[in-house]
């Protein structure tokens, strides 16, 4: 049993329940994107953004210390991070899985990123539901998505009805009217027919997808769950003052895995390719038990060539 | 922070070829951090200003911990130029280690090529301290020529204590050592694999061949650990850079028993 708000309300639901902190939530510019709202009536729920959540828990670009070499027993002065209180609306449940996945890296037993663990504990995952599927790349159906929000939301024409999916989200909405409904789960087009990828590694469907590659990294950067990084020092003209920053990073880079000395481990297209794809759906899945990949389609919506890795796995020959 | 890193002060330093040098750096007096558990382990060793780079664990107290340094790239090429009295700045142990304690008993049997030689020097120290733990511990090193061996000084040690092999894989006329390659020399040592256990550092294409040898001379996979050297950024398991086949470098390795990697694909 769930709850109803009547879309007039919105705005005000949004405004009370964002008080004080930041909303974020798809606004229109040239391309759908998520921002931090300015103006209510930004808001647009039409469609999926290309780009995932994932800038707001761990940034493209996050300074980790101001450098002073001049200062011989204290060159690293670690940043302070601040973060407001933050909504996020209008994430999808790909958005939100993918932040379960990226737990399980950034928020381990032994180690913990401080930037991610703040701002997954400061941000509160309001979702609206995809009805229909808002791209024709969506493949989540196939993915078996957990129900993984504080409240999601349902378009039912002049009203929304919310169901909670915590404790904190059940007190955003004690106090709007009660509505029984069964929220539809999401229907795609595109299938991925099989997860177990193990048997095929050296099948030929790889090749043809692969030779139209150019490693430019679009499909890493608008996963929902990839978040490698690099960790860069850079001075300023002085030579004596500089950050250490973490920047997001690509597995599909050449120098990915170069080392010291110019070796080189995944130097042939086609391992990275294969690399990021296994990670996805069977490496991750031996860690944590789980698929890394939420079926949200954006890596192949963002590549310029359209490389579709479930057309791949769609065509192994048994 | 999770990339804080703490100053240790250089105490030594000592030329080990050109380009490599083996430091040692005492544990900062008021710090409460644990420098190592078992060799195996690797710091992540920082430049301000220039980056940081990974190194194994060479040699270790609970007083003092040494680096074997080359300089190959920006980091290391500047670390090569510190001097005793200068500080380096340190984040770790990360990684896994060679279980000395569970293999008490064992023979051991050690095989290194280069810079891989350095993390090996690790465990030989160890049981250098102690000795009786273990039964027989043959070592097999191979260096490019005579220019590139490391650790000369705990060679003279190592030979009357163990039983050292080594070698150089070209060597002028003149040189009186060893010249092969250093599996050969594994294979034609006539060990088997009884009470055993092989340890391998070294470049990809020497591990492969050694395994091969140890394969043949009758070594069962978990009586195998393998080293792996790759590019580490955050050492924790995050930034994806040293994965293989699905294992983290930085935190499932560096050291793994074989039969845990065995047929990983790059
Ligand atoms: S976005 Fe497409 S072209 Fe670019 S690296 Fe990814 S798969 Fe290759
Ligand atoms: S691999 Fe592609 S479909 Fe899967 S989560 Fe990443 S971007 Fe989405
Ligand atoms: S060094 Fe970053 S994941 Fe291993």
């Amino acid at each position: 049993m769930g709850k109803v708000l009547e879309k007039k309300r919105l705005n005000e639901f949004l405004s009370k329940v964002s008080k004080g902190g930041d909303l974020i939530a798809p606004v229109k510019r040239d391309t759908l994107r998520f921002e931090i709202v300015k103006d209510f009536n930004d808001i647009c729920l039409e469609g999926r953004p290309l780009f995932p959540v994932k800038k707001f828990f761990s940034p493209a670009k996050e300074d980790l210390f101001n450098l002073n070499l001049t200062n011989k027993n204290k060159p690293f002065d670690e940043e302070k991070i601040k973060l407001k209180p933050r909504v996020i609306f209008g994430g999808r449940l790909c958005d939100f899985n993918g932040l379960l996945k990226l737990d399980k890296l950034f928020l381990s037993e032994e180690y913990q990123d401080d930037y991610y663990k703040l701002a997954r504990e400061n941000t509160l995952l309001l979702g609206i539901n995809c009805d229909p599927a808002p791209s024709e790349y969506c493949f989540c159906e196939s993915m078996d998505l957990e129900k993984y929000y504080d409240l999601f939301f349902h378009d039912m024409g002049d009203k929304y009805y919310i169901e909670a999916g915590s404790e904190k989200g059940k007190t955003l909405i004690i106090d709007l009217e009660d509505y029984d409904f069964t929220i539809p789960s999401i229907k795609c087009e595109k299938k991925l027919y099989t997860k177990d990828i193990s048997k095929y590694y050296d099948d030929s469907a790889w090749d043809k997808e692969n030779d139209k590659c150019l490693s430019c990294g679009k499909c890493t950067a608008h996963c929902t769950t990839c978040l490698c990084f690099d960790m860069i020092d850079e001075l300023e003209a002085d030579v004596k003052h500089g950050k250490r920053f973490k920047e997001w990073d690509s597995c599909q880079f050449l120098n990915f895995t170069e080392v010291a000395g110019g070796a080189i481990f995944r130097k042939d297209r086609i391992n990275r390719f294969k690399h990021r794809i296994y990670h996805k759906l069977q490496y991750f899945r031996e860690k944590f038990d789980m698929d890394m990949c939420t079926g949200c389609g954006r890596c192949i919506e963002s590549c310029p060539r359209l490389i579709d890795f479930t057309e791949v796995i769609n065509n192994f020959k048994d | 922070m999770l990339f804080n890193a703490t100053p240790f002060r250089i105490v030594k330093k000592e030329k080990q070829t050109e380009d490599t040098y083996l430091f040692r750096l005492e544990k900062p007096k008021k710090e409460k951090i644990k420098l190592c558990y078992e060799p195996g382990e690797f710091f992540l060793v920082s430049v301000p200003g220039i980056g940081e780079a990974p190194f194994s664990v060479c040699a270790c107290s609970k007083d003092f911990i040494e680096f074997n340094i080359r300089g190959l790239g920006d980091v290391t090429n500047h670390l090569i130029k510190l001097k005793p009295g200068d500080y380096l700045w340190l984040r770790g142990p990360y990684g896994t280690s060679y279980p000395m304690k569970e293999l008490k008993g064992n023979s051991l049997v050690i095989i290194g090529g280069g810079t891989g030689v350095a993390p090996l020097r690790g465990v030989l120290k160890y049981v250098e301290e102690r000795r009786a733990d273990y039964d027989r511990v043959h070592a097999f090193f191979g260096f490019r020529d005579p220019n590139e061996i490391l650790f000369k000084k705990d060679m003279k040690l190592w030979n009357r204590i163990f039983d050292l092999n080594l070698t150089v894989d070209k060597a002028p006329k003149s040189y009186k050592g060893r010249v092969g390659l250093v599996t050969k020399v594994v294979e034609e040592s006539g060990l088997n694999n009884k009470n055993k256990i092989a340890m391998v550092c070294g470049p990809p294409i020497m591990i492969k061949f050694t395994i091969q040898t140890l394969e043949k001379m009758g070594f069962h996979h978990d009586q195998i650990f393998v080293s792996f050297e790759r590019r580490m950024k955050c050492g924790v398991g995050m930034c994806g850079h040293c994965m293989i086949s699905g294992k983290y470098v930085c935190k499932d390795g560096p050291v793994f028993r074989y039969n845990k990697v065995k047929g990983i694909r790059e």
